[in-house]
């Protein structure tokens, strides 16, 4: 009996499965066949590929100085990425294992203040960020973001999954609070921060509205900058587009390929 | 004279009070970073665009003008519209997007699954696919002779091509579809992560003692995972509240507003109109209404199940 | 925790010194912005080299930023009152330039002292007139022509002079002839774009404003004509529905449809398909039925250059927009051989260029013919709130193109735009 319904089950899962690995992946297999067509083609609907990459990809590079965004996106992306970790799993963690009703409030608070639409605060921010100096510089890129509601929450939810135990013993062993941070909950929070990474990351990579108001040298154009002002076109070339975009998305793939191992990895250090 | 705190971490009455106040302090140590550049960089640019909201004027002749922003709203058509749309989509989307990454984070967490790594990167393709590429494409796809309908008629599910992008009723549920194909892998990510940080045992023990598959699922996982699905399911609230990528590349708010969101409108207001700078604020702030009082609904009942 | 904020305070100092030495650029360099990699941007950079020639110490960074961002930046740069960092010279489309030029008095220098700007055609003059001051040098004229495919029409028998002079009523008997001999849609359509009702409402020398900026929609005859040729042209089957610019080019570029209503710098992306060399014709607009005062001529698009006052390289942008785009007609020559954009400095019509035959049009002085319609456009008053009006009426083309009232469309369109401009 719990063989054929654990063949039925498998059935339902590899289907399902498979479905939505069809359904995710056709749009990137159209986005690699573009980049080898020429714009033309492209339009027309075409789904095999042509021999115009290497056409597009000089195209591109005529257009846009690709290393220099390269530098600037990654820079900006790993930057934002390692302090957005830090002081808002520092934050997150806070919140979850230190309970005080006054910094109840100020959480609820703060996910109210997650709602606010970027476009209300855009203004602000810049008059304040250009008062400082700080126009057209990565620094203003970044600091807006370190601290984020979003990741502050996140790891607050996750923090509620590791056990008190584990602190109150090493607190028992004589360790500092920071060092419990570092030496126990890090370590034991890694699928966390591996997802948290992840998701930093493309925040930071992909971010579009905030770096295209503080940037204005065309030395400190990020990725997405570039994309955009290819597609404002009459005549957009599609091939060259398809072709930075793909790199675009190589970043973000690559990291995820690298870290998804960590979500299988189990916790370390057991609760026995 | 020593104070007295209210520590849940036992001991004795002085090492009580002792441990309860380095745990303020630590407490505040943690957080302070994060607050104070959200002091700077959240809470100023809010306090302005709030009194800006409660300016009148275009462009930058703007001056007091009380609530009448405000009264605006209600006699806005644009802006009712733009509201029920966007209400729609997030009664529609979030619900069946969170279920969806729920179901697939569960079925890859079976660590004899062959594939896995496969399935799982497949599913988060979507999110990092580019949004210039991935709205050409679904406007490609969907074209009334594109790859769907083609697909739909050659699997005799319609007789007559769908107009998705002219039609304002399919315009939404296109939208709708487009968001839950971006970010269904990457709610998957948060429960999968979440997943592995289930004690294993846990199951071993409820499996021992008899209790079938559907039982451990429903009162062992959906449990346990409690904290993360309602992490996702307020992002996802926000998110899809403040709908705006998807509306602006591929139908761009169109057919005839079918698809016009509050964070359309606003882009609207700021950017393409006469710009309302005081009004368009006023607007943001209901989305934080809105947010807030679904929010509020969701974290009660998350607490209710208890 | 003091460590660390003297730690944070001299890092800041260091970087507010640092960004400050970045500020101070060398004395003549002028940064512009506009978009579009294929023409606007080679344009100004041809312009660009020209004038570096004759000057050389003066260095001119084109920047391409697509022309929403633009639009963001310039808009929140506007509004915050911030005016480091924005260019010496930037391209606004000339729809949108009463937005910036009402919304944000003494952004923009006023540039009809030191141009003289009766050189340009005076419909773009005036759309960046406020207050007796002219603040653009006019660039590329988006005056419209009826682009067709001569093979498909000499299918159903009719001949290229069969479109001169004609109203719109006639040329959609013409599309349902070619529907029916060739099976081919004469339009394609977006709802999201309601480029073909302005054009056709400025053809009869109307906008959606009267003189002293009232709003002007329930009683506007050629904007009520245009929407029901719009209704008629879809009530005759002959349009095919699309979304998004490149489902829009893609359909008349690949031969689905059989002509497309444009302003002329449209002749760069039809261009784009040599093979189809010879089969294409341009005309001149159909006029709207039953009107006094239709013509032939009207405008989509087009943008000018704009320097903004807070430049500190003011007086050599003026010089430069003055030495080559108000007086280099060879330029002109380059940039319509090149680029295909048709400019705005009625001069720049007695070029070679200008004077020639295109084999892709079937060997017709197209340009020629863009130029002297160019001069003959109604001139009209774009107002501040074009975009609402605009928008209002995106609103409203599905339920026309259904066959639904053209008056109650009218009376939508009017209820809301008048709720919006308060």
């Amino acid at each position: 009996m719990t063989g054929t319904s654990k063949i039925t089950r498998y059935a339902i899962v590899y289907s399902v499965l498979s479905a939505a690995t069809f359904v995710s992946i056709f749009p990137f297999y159209w986005m690699i066949v573009g980049a080898t067509n020429t714009s033309a083609e492209i339009v027309k609907g075409k789904t095999s590929f042509g021999g115009n990459l290497l056409a597009n990809i000089e195209r591109l590079l005529e257009q846009v100085d690709l290393g220099r965004v390269f530098l600037n996106s990654a820079g900006l992306a790993v930057a934002g990425t390692l302090l957005t970790l830090l002081v808002s799993s520092l934050a997150g963690y806070g919140f979850e294992m230190f309970r005080s009703r006054i910094r109840e409030r100020i959480f609820a608070l703060l996910l109210l203040l997650l709602s606010v639409p970027f476009a209300a605060l855009m203004v602000p921010l810049f008059i304040m960020v250009s008062s400082a100096g700080l126009a057209n510089t990565f620094v203003a890129v970044v600091l807006p973001s370190i601290a984020s509601i979003f990741i502050i929450f996140y790891f607050r939810q996750a923090t509620k999954a590791f056990p008190g135990e584990l602190r109150d013993a090493a607190r028992i062993d004589g360790l500092r609070e920071w060092q419990i941070f570092l030496h126990v909950y890090m370590p034991a929070m890694r699928s966390t921060y591996a997802a948290a990474t992840i998701i930093v990351f493309m925040m930071s990579w992909n971010n579009f509205l905030w770096p295209l108001i503080v940037l204005q040298t065309p030395e400190h154009k990020t990725i997405t900058l570039v994309i955009s002002a290819l597609t404002s076109a009459y005549t957009p070339d599609f091939g060259v587009i398809l072709v930075a975009t793909i790199l675009a998305t190589l970043p973000t793939l690559v990291l995820f390929f690298v870290l998804q191992r960590q979500f299988v990895a189990g916790m370390l250090g057991s609760v026995k | 004279m020593r104070r007295r705190h209210v520590c849940p971490c036992g001991g004795t009455k002085s090492m009580r009070s002792k441990i309860a106040h380095g745990e303020q302090i630590n407490g505040w140590l943690f957080v302070m970073p994060a607050l104070a550049l959200l002091g700077i960089f959240l809470v100023y640019p809010i306090l302005w665009s709030l009194w800006i909201s409660l300016q009148v004027g275009k462009g930058s002749n703007l001056h007091f003008g009380g609530f009448a922003n405000i009264l605006r709203l209600f006699g806005d058509k644009v802006f009712l519209h733009a509201l029920t749309n966007t209400c729609v989509f997030f009664v529609v989307q979030v619900p069946i997007m969170i279920l969806l990454a729920l179901v697939f984070a569960v079925m890859l967490n079976d660590a004899k699954l062959w594939g896995r790594g496969i399935f799982r990167t497949a599913i988060f393709l979507p999110c990092v696919t580019s949004l210039v590429a991935y709205s050409a494409l679904f406007r490609s796809m969907f074209e009334s002779d594109g790859v769907v309908n083609n697909g739909l008629m050659a699997l005799h599910l319609i007789a007559e091509p769908i107009q998705w992008l002219t039609d304002p009723f399919w315009a939404k549920v296109m939208i709708i579809l487009a968001i839950t194909w971006r970010w269904t892998g990457y709610n998957m990510i948060f429960y999968l992560a979440a997943l592995q940080n289930i004690d294993q045992s846990i199951y071993e023990a409820a499996r021992i003692d008899g209790i079938p598959a559907r039982a451990r699922f429903f009162r062992l996982t959906i449990p346990l995972l409690k904290p993360v699905i309602l992490f996702t399911s307020i992002i996802s609230t926000i998110g899809t509240l403040q709908l705006f990528d998807e509306v602006n590349n591929i139908t761009q708010g169109g057919p005839g507003d079918a698809t016009l969101t509050l964070s359309l409108y606003i882009y609207n207001l700021t950017f393409q109109f006469m710009p309302s700078f005081g009004y368009s604020a006023t607007v943001s702030y209901v989305i934080v209404v809105l947010v807030a009082i679904l929010s509020f609904l969701q974290f009660l009942i998350a607490r209710d199940k208890k | 925790m003091k460590k660390l904020s003297t730690r944070w305070g001299s890092a800041f100092g260091c970087l507010v010194i640092g960004a400050g030495m970045m500020a101070s650029a060398s004395a003549s360099e002028l940064t512009v912005w506009c978009w579009d990699p294929d023409f606007n941007v080679p344009a100004m950079q041809d312009a660009a080299a020209r004038y570096t020639k004759l000057h050389p110490d003066v260095k001119i960074t084109v920047n391409n930023i697509a022309q929403n961002d633009i639009k963001q930046k310039l808009q929140t740069q506007l509004l915050a009152n911030v005016t480091d960092g924005l260019p010496d010279i930037v391209l606004i489309q000339d729809d949108n330039a009463q937005r910036f030029l009402q919304g944000f008095p003494a952004a923009f220098e006023p540039l009809s002292d030191a141009i003289d700007l009766k050189k340009f055609a005076p419909y773009k003059v005036a759309a960046a007139t406020y207050n007796g001051k002219s603040y653009s040098v006019p660039f590329d004229s988006g005056v419209t022509g009826l682009f067709y495919r001569s093979d498909y029409l000499a299918a159903a028998g009719y001949k290229p002079a069969d479109l001169q002079d004609i109203t719109w009523d006639q040329l959609i008997k013409i599309g349902k002839d070619v529907k029916a001999k060739t099976g081919h849609d004469f339009f394609d359509l977006d709802f999201n774009e309601a480029g073909l009702v302005r054009a056709m409402m400025q053809s009869a020398g109307k906008w959606f404003f009267t003189a002293d900026g009232q709003l002007d929609i329930i009683d506007n005859a050629p904007l009520k004509a245009a929407l029901e040729t719009y209704s008629k042209l879809w009530k005759a089957d002959i349009v095919k529905p699309v979304s998004g610019w490149s489902a829009y080019t893609g359909a008349f570029t690949s031969g689905d449809v059989a002509a497309v209503a444009s302003g002329a710098w449209m002749t760069g992306t039809i261009k784009g398909s040599p093979d189809q060399s010879g089969k294409w014709g341009v005309a001149p607009l159909p006029k709207l039925d039953g009107i006094e005062g239709a013509t032939h001529y009207s405008n989509w698009g087009g943008s000018s250059w704009y320097v903004f006052s807070s430049s500190k390289q003011k007086t050599t942008a003026t010089d430069f927009l003055n030495t080559v785009w108000a007086g280099d007609i060879d330029f002109y020559q380059g940039i319509l051989i090149n680029q295909g954009a048709v400019g705005s400095l009625l001069a720049a019509r007695e070029g070679a260029a200008y004077k020639a035959s295109d084999p892709f049009f079937g060997g017709a002085p197209v340009w020629e013919n863009f130029s002297n319609w160019l001069g003959q456009i109604p001139s009209v008053d774009y107002g501040t709130f074009t975009q609402e009006v605009n928008s209002a009426i995106q609103a409203q083309l599905p339920s026309i193109a259904k066959g639904g009232s053209v008056d109650e469309a009218l009376k939508a369109i009017n209820d809301r735009v008048s709720q919006q401009i308060q």
